[in-house]
């Protein structure tokens, strides 16, 4: 909030909407805010209603019994749970930190007007954007040449390097570093990594927190990379197990008549919808608890970010 | 390199210490994109070669041939591929992608213009904030995870909305079978994810405007309506017409996870479900044709390029700084 | 120009040529199963490890596959020529589809006369299974030759369309088995509206839904239409003669578009009275849910008249389930063997397999030897399931954590019985099996790929209507019309004309 904005919260309404203006926009605003998290809360108390009460009256705000059955369901999994938990989190947290990394490494130099090479990099990483060769070329790279199958590599590696997030990381140097505080620094003598490390890094913070958490976002909610390159469990992150639950049912409704009565055990098998909710909550429950400590920096960082970009 | 190119540049960027230091700069600087350099070599152009498939009648690799030769024992076939994407329902796929997207950047727009406008204006700024975090809070959400919130509420045995509907004594809507309900419902699942995002942007920039001019207007007996009209909009002005051209450029590219998961993968839905990525995917999967598949990809990258070349262009004559490149 | 492409394409190859591991013994081959819930399968490895080594110097390191990432992970390494996996699962109806792979290469052909792996290795596999199962997995290769490109499943090899009927709740009502076979599909409405009432009468106005089936296959079940092996997408009808499955329909050798045929129309406006009368359950029209609320209305026994595409002895099993007697009424007067039931569940060679005989020895012993085609199924006596007296399989808790599907690994007439199925099943379950009929359509396989841009436009537009129709969810004056005119704009008539040319040709032969 700037000094002005800060002037507004005094006891006169100086200038302000009038108080019933002011009501509506309360209604319209916090209505929309509610319907933005009610679905979620939604989901948390299905995920503790009882099957009875489902059954009786459905999907309800107000069950008519609880029941845990739902997330014994899911702990049964044991420690297929908590491996793919942790997983989740080791593959956002490594794959976050190498990312950001090469971010800011690669975007640093597209900003230095005085870097010859700016022209040829920039059209590097801004033409992948575009034009790519397509799922199978990728995945003979990825698994024959690079060796990614079943390993947290196959679920790191391919995500790693962003233009987007290049871009807004680059804007955010344009528009909040001066340039003579670079030429400052090397005439003191200061090497360009040293530079960037001591001198840009605690300006751009912002920038880096927008990125962070845009790229720790793609990571936790990646799936995709799993069902291509890994098949043994230890390696699922959370996401996935979610997937292929969903995935194992589409696949035995689309097929169910050709695998016949031994397809129905199968399905009997297969986990229920209120099981299904509460591995939304695992999944959701990390993001919930997390971003609002994120905010602050990444409402700063994309608007410096994204207006350029 | 030499020195007769440095002694072009402006005053104001020529490097000091001469062509040793300056050549020693370029040096540390290159460094520091090698990591990422040698990933988009690796994992993005190299698979480039791959756009070749688009045009022929994929042979699959064996011991004798392996993986790229079959590639020239492929016979070149030519436009074949890219014919599926022009026969019949494809209209209708092209039809909803485009209109989609044009009335969501509306839409989109308006929205998120006009809730910014009106958080600017609450004197509690700690309910202002408190808004504004739950509406970023569904931007985080994958789209498999919304349409579980989706489903609690649609559900035709157990949902919310059909079990009371059934208790007031009406028929219970069958939302997953009803095309005539979806557009709508889908505009508000996007919407609903992507509003707190665009507001943010926006809010952030209206709090940097000066409040003078604010007083300056209210003093010359403007009405807050007026200084809506008269002081914010110029100052978000860039800013609209940038995210708009933006947006713009990709109006040929679906999220995929919106119009496959959303929906539920359900099949009277299609007429109004269905777009480009996933017209193509469902494709691929009734023929496992590579050929086919690879062209799609293609075909839609072209687009994207040209939409995004034009959206650069524009931009550039607007804000150069702005261009992409 | 073509030179340099060689050129490029050549460094790429050297690229990523992945270094060839030196051979020592034993081999080890790799397989890639489908639908199977495996988290631990170390006990089962190390048994069944030794035991190959010494028997033919192999090693096997299965990936087990679910089914929601078999398709992925099988078009992907045969796409791209990886020698990831020695060994396939395949089938008539999964992505890497029997015909149309064994044509384009994707797999060794067993019977080579080059390199006869059948003849030299697999003399016991020949005289285990049937010979009707090899003849119907006789396919194109690429050469067009006709020849077998996989070890077929030794299963329940001839498809049973059944009308599953809860008979305790029927008898409930007053109703007799024989009641529902004389009115037949047509004649249900009575019966429907009858337990309807009484049920929810008794459930305080819960909804009861009497019928609740398979939407995509019941058209199958009441027109008597056949899956047309290799039209993946349901496009097709063919009539056969449900008196006698073994001699063609009324209407001859012939191959109609599905949905528009008198027959169908009938059909789908029957499905639409039943629907409004509220007998069927609407989330059986959404492809999401129609599985899941199908099955578990069978599990708990919620239903009258359900649909299944049956097996010997299945009765049983589901009886004791579900706590209600279940009958099973055939829809043909025998179980008909046609491609789709032979190439069901098949197991393939890669042909980027660095080790195809080693390969083949194991899917030998696997579909001869007991011992590894339980152990690969069942898992370890003692650890996954224990024999009672009788010599019958009692599952433990373990088995939560080794399920293989049943029908993916291979021949399951080597396995034990099942609890209660009795020591003779097998043999039982073999001479069933024996006595069911060919349609006049076996070993025919439609080849789509002259007409694949049609099916590609087609298939999407089939997809928007079929299930809808089947399961009468939406109005059939407005929809049918509609899905019969985009059909023929996306070039169906091209689709029906080249599989009819296909088949007189082989029928010709």
């Amino acid at each position: 909030m700037t000094t002005a904005a800060k002037k507004n919260t005094g006891a006169f309404r100086l200038n302000m909407v009038s108080r019933k203006t002011e009501s509506v926009f309360h209604l319209i605003l916090g209505l929309f805010a509610l319907a933005c998290i009610i679905p979620f809360i939604f989901v948390i108390i299905i995920s503790f209603s009882s099957e009875n009460s489902i059954r009786q009256i459905g999907y309800s705000f107000v069950p008519s019994s609880w029941s845990l059955d739902a997330y014994r369901q899911v702990f049964n999994l044991g420690d297929a749970l908590w491996r793919s938990y942790f997983n989740s989190f080791f593959i956002t947290i490594a794959g976050t930190v190498l990312s950001v990394t090469m971010c800011v490494l690669y975007a640093y130099p597209l900003f230095r007007k005085d870097y010859k090479l700016r022209g040829f990099f920039s059209f590097l990483s801004f033409f992948t954007m575009i034009f790519g060769g397509g799922l199978i070329p990728t995945y003979i790279v990825c698994k024959n040449l690079l060796g990614m199958s079943n390993n947290y590599a196959a679920l790191i590696v391919p995500m790693l390097v962003s233009p987007f997030n290049i871009i807004i990381m680059r804007t955010f140097f344009q528009t909040s570093v001066p340039f003579d505080l670079i030429e400052a620094a090397t005439i003191d003598g200061s090497g360009e990594y040293t530079t960037l490390v001591r001198v840009i890094l605690p300006i751009v913070k912002p920038g880096i927190a927008t990125v962070a958490l845009l790229t720790a976002l793609g990571y936790w909610n990646e799936w995709f990379l799993c069902l291509l390159y890994v098949t043994k469990r230890d390696l699922y992150p959370l996401q996935y197990l979610l997937m292929e639950m969903q995935r194992n049912a589409e696949f035995l409704a689309r097929n169910s008549s050709m695998i016949g009565a031994s397809g129905a055990q199968a399905v009997a098998s297969l986990p229920s919808q209120t099981m299904r909710m509460a591995v939304v909550v695992f999944i959701v429950l990390p993001i919930a608890c997390a971003y609002p400590f994120f905010q602050r920096y990444v409402v700063a960082g994309l608007t410096i970010g994204s207006v350029k970009g | 390199m030499s020195m007769a190119r440095t002694g072009t540049r402006p005053e104001h960027i020529r490097p000091r210490g001469g062509a040793s230091a300056m050549r020693k700069k370029t040096f540390w600087l290159t460094t520091m994109m090698l990591p990422a350099t040698i990933w988009l070599l690796l994992i993005r152009y190299l698979p480039m070669f791959g756009i070749v498939m688009s045009f022929l009648d994929y042979k699959l690799p064996t011991r004798k041939v392996p993986f790229p030769l079959n590639l020239l024992k492929s016979p070149w076939v030519g436009l074949k591929n890219f014919q599926f994407l022009f026969t019949g329902e494809s209209l209708t796929m092209i039809r909803n992608t485009i209109g989609y997207n044009a009335l969501w950047i509306v839409l989109g727009l308006l929205i998120s213009v006009a809730f910014a406008i009106m958080m600017s204006e609450l004197s509690r700024k700690f309910l202002a904030k408190t808004y504004q975090t739950m509406m970023f809070f569904p931007y985080f959400l994958s789209w498999v995870v919304v349409s579980y919130f989706l489903f609690a509420f649609l559900d035709p045995t157990n949902g919310m909305l059909v079990r009371s509907q059934r208790a007031a004594g009406a028929a219970a809507v069958d939302w997953y079978n009803t095309p005539a309900y979806w557009p709508y419902i889908l505009t508000i699942c996007s919407l609903w994810k992507n509003t707190g995002y665009s507001t943010v942007l926006y809010l952030s920039a209206i709090t940097g405007i000066d409040r003078s001019q604010y007083e300056a207007a209210a003093v010359d007996g403007a009405t807050k309506w007026q200084q809506t009209v008269h002081v914010t909009l110029p100052h978000l002005k860039p800013m609209i017409v940038i995210l708009l051209i933006m947006n713009v450029g990709k109006i040929f590219n679906a999220d995929f996870g919106l119009f496959w998961s959303v929906p539920m993968n359900s099949a009277p839905l299609y007429p109004v479900t269905q777009v480009v990525d996933t017209y193509v995917y469902r494709a691929y999967t009734s023929t496992g044709n590579v050929g086919m598949s690879t062209a799609a990809g293609f075909l839609q990258n072209l687009v994207g390029f040209i939409c995004i070349m034009i959206a650069n262009g524009i931009v550039r004559k607007l804000d150069a700084d702005s261009s992409l490149f | 120009m073509k030179k340099f492409l060689a050129l490029i394409l050549a460094a790429i190859m050297l690229l990523t040529l992945v270094p060839a591991a030196m051979a020592d013994s034993p081999v080890q081959v790799t397989i890639l199963l489908c639908g199977c819930n495996v988290t631990d399968d170390a006990a089962v490895l190390e048994k069944l490890n030794a035991y190959l080594t010494e028997k033919i110097g192999v090693t096997v390191a299965p990936t087990w596959g679910t089914w929601g990432n078999f398709d992925q992970l099988a078009q992907d390494a045969v796409n791209t020529g990886s020698s990831e996996y020695d060994i396939l699962f395949t089938s008539s109806w999964n992505a890497d589809e029997y015909a149309p792979y064994a044509k384009k290469g994707a797999f060794v052909r067993l019977d080579d006369p080059e390199d006869d792996l059948l003849a030299e290795y697999g003399a016991d596999l020949k005289a285990a299974l049937p010979e009707l199962l090899f003849e119907g997995a006789a396919t194109e290769g690429p050469d067009g030759e006709k020849g077998i490109y996989a070890v077929p499943g030794f299963k329940d090899f001839a498809t049973m369309n059944t009308w599953d009927v809860n008979v305790t709740l029927l008898e409930k009502y007053g109703y007799t088995l024989d009641d529902v076979k004389n009115a037949g599909f047509y004649g249900w409405g009575d019966i429907f509206a009858k337990v309807k009432a009484g049920e929810e009468a008794e459930r305080n106005g819960e909804v009861f839904y009497p019928f609740i089936f398979e939407g995509a296959v019941v058209e199958r079940f009441v027109n008597g239409t056949p899956i047309v092996t290799g039209d993946a997408n349901g496009l097709l009808s063919y009539y056969m003669n449900t008196e006698d499955v073994s001699t063609p329909g009324a209407y001859g050798n012939v191959i109609f578009n599905k949905f528009a045929t008198p027959e169908f129309e009938k059909f789908a406006r029957q499905m639409r009275e039943y629907y409004q009368a509220g007998y069927i359950d609407p989330a059986i029209a959404i492809g999401e849910t129609a599985t899941d609320t199908w099955r578990n209305a069978q599990n708990a026994a919620n239903y009258l008249i359900s649909s299944e595409v049956s097996l010997y002895g299945y009765e049983y099993t589901t009886s004791e389930q579900r706590g209600i007697q279940v009958a099973y009424v055939m829809t043909t007067d025998a179980p008909f063997i046609d491609n789709t039931s032979v190439q069901g569940a098949m197991m393939a060679v890669s042909a980027n397999s660095e080790h195809p005989v080693e390969a083949f020895r194991f899917l030998n012993l696997l579909n001869t030897d007991p011992y590894v085609m339980t152990l690969m199924n069942y898992g370890v006596e003692g650890i996954h399931y224990n024999l009672n007296a009788d010599g019958e399989v009692e599952f433990t808790e373990a088995r939560a954590s080794f399920s293989p599907w049943r029908n993916g690994v291979g021949n399951v007439t080597l396995l034990p019985p099942e609890k209660g199925q009795g020591a003779d099943f097998q043999q039982r379950f073999a001479d069933f099996y024996a006595a069911s009929k060919k349609l006049p359509l076996y070993g025919f396989t439609f080849d789509s790929k002259p007409v694949e841009n049609e099916i590609a436009a087609v298939a999407n537009v089939k997809e928007a209507y079929a299930l809808s129709l089947f399961t009468g969810a939406v109005d059939v004056d407005e929809k049918l019309p509609e899905l019969l005119s985009k059909l023929e704009a996306s070039g169906m008539q091209k689709i029906v004309d080249e599989a009819n040319a296909q088949l007189k040709a082989f029928l010709g032969e």
